[in-house]
């Protein structure tokens, strides 16, 4: 299989590049590692003065490189290790030994180019493949999850292929997009979601990527301008190197994942009971069965993966090639996730190194099933009612209250709705950089990103019927294309001039269009089910829609690097974007920054200090970003035609009708301006590493959809810009090799981030607020606020007044002995006007975390490794959602035609009807969650292979005070999401 | 080679002019430069302006909500208007416990109230509508646009109706709100928030504009349906200056004769010979209407308007016939009435006043402590179903096919007894006619007939309650006979079973606390 492999190349090779292998010796040995002896795998060695042949240590250390005619020296060098040039003196076996030192000469992807890691002046972290996470990844952002500061990744759900929120030091708008811009291989893409997949990230297999940098202040973000407020994450995927010798690599695993927990309501005999004593009248109408509505929706759930790549090279060329596949179950039947990821790259050099070339393609096909969306039916169904009912043909033989406002049975919806999206994503990239004069050099670079898709769902006519609807069986189906383009071209000119100026230039034009396009289709009262969705022919009534949008962005921009000394460093960006989504007057940003750094070990003053420090460097910056995250054509007046079901009669005519939109001509950019200081530090001969960083960001303009005088406008609302909010924070990262003696390794991460959030102004209302965060039970109902001199989306609730035991004053009841049964019963009067109304709500703690913690440990001793991440937040609050809608007697008897369950809570309040602003429902979400713990073992003495095992757990514990479900629930309230998950994996990786 | 360096230059400049172009236009909608090219546009636009009174965006039955503070299925037009004039009165109590739907007939709504926010913006929103027509639609860009002369003459009767429709949504704000934001097709989108306009000089804009639009509004009878014409505008005529004391402090009583006798001598319309066939699926056919907002189960969907009328009103027994009585696939287990309302006939079994659609089985009549959330407390009512004078299902079995009845003959009979007994002129003799005619179509005979010695106001108030009940005029009766606040009680006002008087200041509803804050020109109505 191997010769196989290698002879192909070989073939490919000799087409590429004949004639190179004339007059040639070989010269093989081992590359180990100084302080240890163990070999180093993935050492890059050239030979000098023909850079472009060369060779890479295999998994022993062993390298074996041609060396031509009249070339005499070696180059070896390693990522961590000091570069070290060897004389070949006419030996043929040459083994050396590579020190580790202080110089690290790590280069880092930064927007629109690299730096070395030393060099840097803006807050940018790094995570390189051997630091991800590992276990059962199911997009990218979940490699990151808990290794950087600053950054909160949190699943919301435990959906199969679900995407995560990713909140970079804190959100900063209120209606655009709080997400950061993905950059993967020089091309910023769009992250919109599509109806067809869970995560629009899934097309990408989390095995191809190498290296993942988190841009986090504005002097590093500014030059993508508008759309860096959110920080930018740059993915950088794995290449082949050239003339490496092929390898194949297998990474697979078998996963389980079972529920975290149980939901508290009650349980049929409990039901009976709870029936038996709030409303006997209704005991007639309780059934016989005793069923767990959850069980019976829910089992464990079986996932797999697969990945294999092929990587090698040739002189002047590296190629990899990748194939993926995963499958994951989801714990709610009959949900799952399915990708299909194909990866391609190939990195070509020309003329003397002087031309550099990269192709490449990331594709995948994406099947999500989803599940019919009715946990919330598990709460709510009567437990004392069958699953099936073999006389209910009318509903396919599964027992239904046959009303139409009444909850579905959630096993006849899972088993008889057929529900799934599909995604086939392409994002191809080629770029072509020359070097026109030493130091100058020009890239253009072509971008597309193709997705394609649709989704589907079919509800037959035994689900839903005319007994409960209006139609009988319904089909929908949805298709989608979503596209961007992107052509760049960039100049760059690096320079010393003398012994001291170090110079780097950087200009550049981007051009990029998105644009999407969405026809729908419902069709409904079919004659049949036996089609699916095969044959809309048989419905008699079509609704056909379509959606379409597209925006543009165009930019110039560019950068300047100035060194003195290596001491002092200094950095100005300016980026010009022009966005379709604003007005003539608008159209254009300019985001500007600067930053300087100070590398104090340089100065002589400072020599004393090496002692102690192996690094240590100041680093300020200053730079004004955007955010243009919003719908598109906000600010041109448009006209929308009405939908077939929306006309009117004009005699016997039905008149298509035409809106004028409200807009806003003036709509501008969100501005963010930000503050970054930080110092980097390294002791004890670099084995401990960090940084500490304070920001402040200043956001203004924002954009929100807000209420509008009368009369001004053409709706109620209107997207525009508002107000101003405030994020400031400090982060410390820690990285630590504990251990290091011979066998035994380990190491230790650290990171902590604080931030404070705080709205400072709201342009057109300026004391009671923008209600937000919608809660269900009831229409209309709002838990939280944006209010002035509070962090944005505070809760917003009465202050529930306790009895001696601690519990919330039931309702209904009249303890102030006032003589009347009102709000003052139950409730605190905050405002002390003596009466309590709605005003007596306050704004009362926010959803986001004060504090975020991530600790990552990695021990490894012999062939054996240990290591697990753990994440924290401390801070934050959550309203129990599932509670306060459900945690009431009357939840029972909402409907006359059937019952309902309710949460065990009101067991505990008593409450008769629902108490939705009650903050009895608010509760400390702190929280510290075991992300993944994983045991490994590298099977020793295989000769040239690799081989490891490893088991891994998954979330397997959460320790927090919450009572509910999980603490981590999108915007701090609880509604019914997906269950929670921990599971198990066993994993092997296999090198060839 | 000249001609191809010219093209290269050519090229160049094309390709760097793309390069910076940022011109898109959207895709889904029009710029009014491509929207107006058609001249079918005119008729899509003012249509739209009707439509603002039964849907409640652009697409059915919810979607593209034109007004978003609320949820869109609550925040339509007469969803609203309807629930403010008559759950805050005796005819409708609702079971639903929605933050500030209780307090509607409770009395003790506050300026962050979503249901009266909610109106207030439709009204709002409706207003703007209007001008936005009238300021496309003038002479000047008709000519600049080259629209042709037969569509030049539609507009000036779409333009009138434009303006009957603005002072429509106008009186609603005055009777809702008293001093509102006033302002018209001269205020520009974007421009600073509109200055408020006391009742009075909103009043009188009002009698203005449906004096001027006079003549250029339809004969009535002759316009399509759907579309208001000269009945419609003596009727909303008649009902402005009916209130003009409420409003102004000085009664327009004779005025308002006036324009009621130009409705009935129009000989346009007749009375239904069926009471109950004035509210079923085919009432569009009713010669007794005068304006009414048309609903379609398949071409008008929303979840307000007669989706709401029709299925928030059955629960309890009538959800199990809901398709079969009702024409629909099943009750919101809603609306019913208080006893105060049944106790106006003889009996509530329709008979023998045919008014009193009544659904009593499995009902109690009386509402008690706690029980206004159990839908079995209190009479139902069976008005509005969506099925044919001929027992046909309507095309929908969600969405009805019934049309509002705003304005009808029978509400105009009515007006013309109250003016003449508030002294506005007309003879007695017709007026004791007009009563008669209503109550031997609901007795089916003379035995329900009055005399002239029977007609004193609180006959009229108590008539037109049994007449006119859950058609959204009860407030505003009721405010104009003195009998909302601090007069009159009925079960359930002001928040305790046997009922109690409210403040007078509840006469008018606040303004929203939103709108305060975001327009410095307005004052707050007094008590709230």
């Amino acid at each position: 299989m191997k010769q196989f492999f290698q002879s192909n190349l070989l073939l490919i090779a000799m087409l590429l590049l004949p004639g190179l292998m004339l007059g040639q010796r070989t010269v093989s040995g081992t590359v180990t590692d100084a302080d240890n002896g163990d070999p180093l795998i993935g050492v890059n060695v050239v030979v000098m003065g023909a850079e472009s042949t060369g060779a890479i240590t295999d998994f022993d250390g062993k390298f074996s490189v041609n060396v031509p005619e009249g070339f005499e020296k070696l180059l070896f060098t390693y990522t961590g290790f000091a570069d070290q040039e060897v004389a070949i003196d006419g030996r043929s076996t040459i083994d050396v030994q590579l020190t580790s030192g202080i110089d690290i000469e790590e280069v880092i992807v930064i927007g629109y180019g690299t730096v070395k890691k030393e060099d840097k002046t803006g807050s940018v972290d790094v995570v390189n493949s051997e630091d991800f996470n590992t276990g059962a990844i199911s997009g990218p952002q979940d490699l990151l999850t808990g290794k950087v500061a600053g950054v909160n990744i949190s699943t919301t759900s435990g959906e199969p292929g679900r995407g995560a929120q990713i909140r970079i030091r804190g959100g900063t708008s209120f209606s655009a997009s709080n997400e950061p811009l993905f950059v993967v291989d020089g091309v910023p893409f769009s992250n919109d979601g599509n109806p067809g997949s869970r995560n629009p990230l899934n097309f990408m297999n989390p095995n191809d990527i190498e290296s993942v940098t988190v841009l986090k202040d504005a002097s590093a973000t500014a030059i993508y301008g508008s759309r860096a407020a959110n920080g930018v994450i740059i993915i950088t995927t794995k290449k082949g190197v050239a003339g490496a010798k092929p390898s194949i690599n297998y990474d697979g695993y078998f996963s389980t994942r079972i529920l975290t927990s149980e939901l508290t309501n009650l349980n049929a005999e409990q039901f009976r009971n709870f029936v038996t004593f709030a409303d006997p009248s209704r005991l007639e109408s309780l059934g016989t069965a005793n069923t767990d509505w959850y069980d019976e929706m829910t089992e464990s759930a079986m996932g797999h993966s697969h990945s294999l790549s092929l990587t090698g090279g040739a002189a002047n060329m590296g190629y990899r090639v990748s194939l993926g596949y995963q499958k994951f179950d989801g714990v709610v039947t009959p949900a799952s996730n399915e990708n299909v990821n194909l990866g391609f790259s190939l990195n070509q050099n020309m003329f003397d190194d002087r031309l550099k070339m990269n192709l490449n393609y990331k594709g995948g096909y994406t099947r999500d099933v989803f599940d019919p969306g009715l946990i919330w039916a598990a709460w709510t169904f009567d437990p004392t009612q069958p699953v099936l009912d073999p006389e209910n043909t009318d509903f396919g033989g599964y027992f239904e209250h046959g009303v139409s406002l009444a909850p579905r049975n959630p096993v006849s919806a899972a088993n008889q709705i057929e529900s799934f999206g599909k995604s086939f994503r392409n994002l191809a990239s080629f770029d072509a950089q020359y070097e026109i004069i030493d130091g100058l050099s020009v890239k253009i670079n072509y971008g597309v990103d193709y997705n394609s898709g649709g989704f589907r769902k079919f509800e037959p006519t035994t689900y839903l019927n005319t007994q409960i609807s209006d139609r009988n069986g319904n089909i929908f189906i949805q298709d989608y294309v979503r596209s961007s383009q992107l052509v760049e071209i960039t100049g760059n000119y690096n320079k010393t001039i003398g012994e001291q100026h170090d110079i780097g230039l950087l200009a550049g034009y981007s051009w990029q269009d998105f644009r999407f396009d969405e026809p729908q289709l419902t069709a409904f009262d079919l004659a049949t089910d036996i089609f699916g969705f095969d044959n809309i022919g048989v419905a008699d009534e079509f609704d056909a829609r379509t959606f379409s949008s597209r925006n543009r962005l165009i930019s110039f921009f560019g950068r300047a690097n100035y060194a003195f000394a290596n001491r002092y460093l200094v950095t100005v960006s300016l980026r010009a974007d022009g966005s379709t989504r604003f007005g003539d007057e608008n159209k254009w940003g300019i985001f500007p920054s600067a930053a300087v750094a100070w590398k104090i070990l340089e100065e002589p003053f400072a020599a004393g200090l090496t002692n102690i420090f192996s690094d240590l460097k100041l680093r300020v910056g200053y730079g004004k970003i955007g955010n243009q995250e919003i719908g598109d054509f906000g600010y041109l007046p448009t006209y929308q035609l009405s939908d077939g079901m929306t006309q009117f009669q004009f005699g016997d005519e039905f008149v298509t009708t035409a809106r004028p939109n409200a807009y806003d001509a003036n709509l501008k950019w969100e501005e963010t301006t930000n503050y970054n200081i930080g110092l980097d530090f390294g002791f004890a001969n670099g084995r401990v590493n960090g940084s500490i960083e304070y920001y402040f960001k200043d956001t203004k303009d924002l954009l929100a959809t807000v209420p509008v005088p009368a009369g001004t406008n053409l709706s109620d609302r209107v997207l525009t810009n508002i107000g101003q909010i405030q994020n400031q924070g400090i982060e410390l990262t820690l990285s630590t090799i504990v251990l290091d003696i011979k066998d035994l390794r380990w190491d230790v991460n650290a990171n902590a981030a604080w931030n404070k959030n705080e709205v400072k102004a709201i342009s057109s209302i300026t004391s009671s607020g923008i209600l937000t965060g919608g809660i269900s039970g009831g229409v209309g109902n709002n838990v939280q606020i944006i209010q002035v001199g509070q962090p944005i989306n505070s809760f917003y609730l009465f202050e529930h007044l306790l009895d001696g035991s601690g519990n919330p004053l039931a309702d209904g009841i009249d303890h102030n002995d006032d003589g009347s049964v009102d709000l003052a019963d139950m409730y605190a009067d905050l405002n002390g006007d003596g009466m309590v109304n709605e005003e007596d709500r306050r704004a009362y703690k926010k959803p986001t975390p004060d504090l975020l913690l991530g600790f990552s440990s990695n021990v490894s001793y012999k062939e054996f490794d240990l290591s697990f991440t753990l994440r924290g937040g401390i801070g934050g609050y959550v309203y129990d959602n599932n509670a306060s809608s459900r945690g009431y007697f009357n939840h029972l008897s909402l409907n006359p035609a059937y019952n309902n369950n309710i949460h065990a809570s009101a067991l505990v309040t008593n409450f008769q009807d629902p108490q939705f602003f009650s903050d009895y429902y608010l509760q400390n979400g702190s929280f510290m969650r075991l992300e993944n713990i994983s045991l490994g073992y590298n099977v020793p003495n295989i000769g040239d292979r690799t081989l490891r095992l490893y088991v891994s757990g998954q979330n397997l514990f959460v320790l927090t005070n919450y009572t509910g479900i999980d603490p981590e629930v999108e915007n701090g309230i609880d509604q019914t999401p997906f269950p929670r998950t921990k599971g198990i994996i066993f994993g092997v990786s296999l090198g060839l | 080679m000249k001609s191809s360096f010219y093209k290269l230059i050519v090229f160049l400049l094309v390709f760097a002019t793309a390069c910076t172009d940022l011109d898109l236009q959207p895709g889904g909608s029009a710029v009014p430069g491509v929207f107006f090219e058609d001249e079918a546009s005119y008729r899509q636009f003012i249509a739209r302006v009707y439509s603002g009174l039964a849907v409640t965006g652009q697409q059915g039955p919810a979607g593209a909500a034109d007004i978003s503070s609320l949820d869109e299925g609550f925040s339509n037009y007469l969803r609203q208007y309807w629930q403010l004039q008559e759950l805050t009165t005796e005819e409708a109590v609702i079971a639903w416990g929605d933050v500030g739907l209780p307090q509607l007939h409770n009395h003790t709504w506050t300026s962050s109230n979503q249901f009266v926010n909610a109106m207030y913006y439709r009204i709002f929103f409706q207003i703007s509508m209007a001008n936005e027509f009238l300021r496309e639609s003038t002479t000047d860009k008709l000519n600049e646009r080259g629209v042709s002369a037969a569509i030049q003459d539609d507009v000036r009767h779409f333009r009138a109706e434009a303006r009957f429709l603005r002072a429509l949504s106008y009186w609603h704000g005055i009777d809702l709100f008293g001093n509102v934001p006033f302002y018209t097709e001269d205020t520009a989108i974007g421009s600073d928030p509109p200055r408020q306009g006391s009742r009075q000089e909103v009043f009188d804009f009002i009698i203005s504009e449906l004096n001027a639009i006079e003549a250029d509004m339809m004969e009535p009878g002759m316009n399509e349906y759907g579309r208001a014409d000269k009945g419609a505008l003596w009727m909303l005529q008649a009902k402005v200056l009916l209130n003009a004391e409420v409003y102004t402090g000085t009664g327009r009583y004779a005025d308002a004769l006036a324009a009621v006798n130009n409705i009935i001598a129009s000989g346009q319309y007749a009375l239904e010979d069926n009471y109950a066939n004035l509210f079923l699926a085919d009432n569009n056919n009713s010669g007794e209407l005068i304006f009414s907002i048309p609903f379609d189960g398949e071409r008008t969907q929303t979840w307000g308007g007669m989706t709401y009328l029709v299925h928030a009103p059955i629960g309890g027994s009538m959800d199990a016939v809901a398709e079969s009585v009702f024409g629909v696939n099943g009750g919101w287990f809603g609306l019913r009435t208080t006893s105060t309302l049944p106790n106006l006939f003889p009996d509530p079994n329709a008979f023998p006043d045919a008014r009193a659609l009544f659904w009593t089985d499995g009902q109690t009549i009386d509402i008690p402590e706690g029980g206004i959330s159990n839908f079995n407390n209190g009479y139902g009512i069976q008005k509005y179903k969506n099925v044919t004078s001929q027992g046909e299902l309507g095309s929908d079995l969600t969405h009805p096919d019934n049309d509002f009845p705003m304005f009808r003959l029978a509400d105009a009979y009515l007006m013309y007894v109250e003016c003449f007994v508030r002294g506005g002129g007309g003879d007695a003799g017709t007026a004791v006619g007009y009563i008669n005619m209503l109550r031997e179509r609901a007795y089916g005979n003379a035995n329900g007939n009055i005399e002239e010695a029977d007609l004193d106001l609180d006959f009229i108030l108590a008539e037109r309650g049994r007449e006119l009940y859950w058609e959204g005029h009860r407030r505003t009766d009721r405010i104009r006979f003195g009998q909302f606040s601090d007069n009159g009680i009925w079960p359930w006002k002001g928040g305790v079973p046997e009922g109690q008087i409210t403040e007078s200041y509840r006469d008018l509803l606040p303004i929203p606390a939103a709108e305060l804050l975001a327009n410095p020109n307005l004052q707050q109505n007094e008590g709230y």
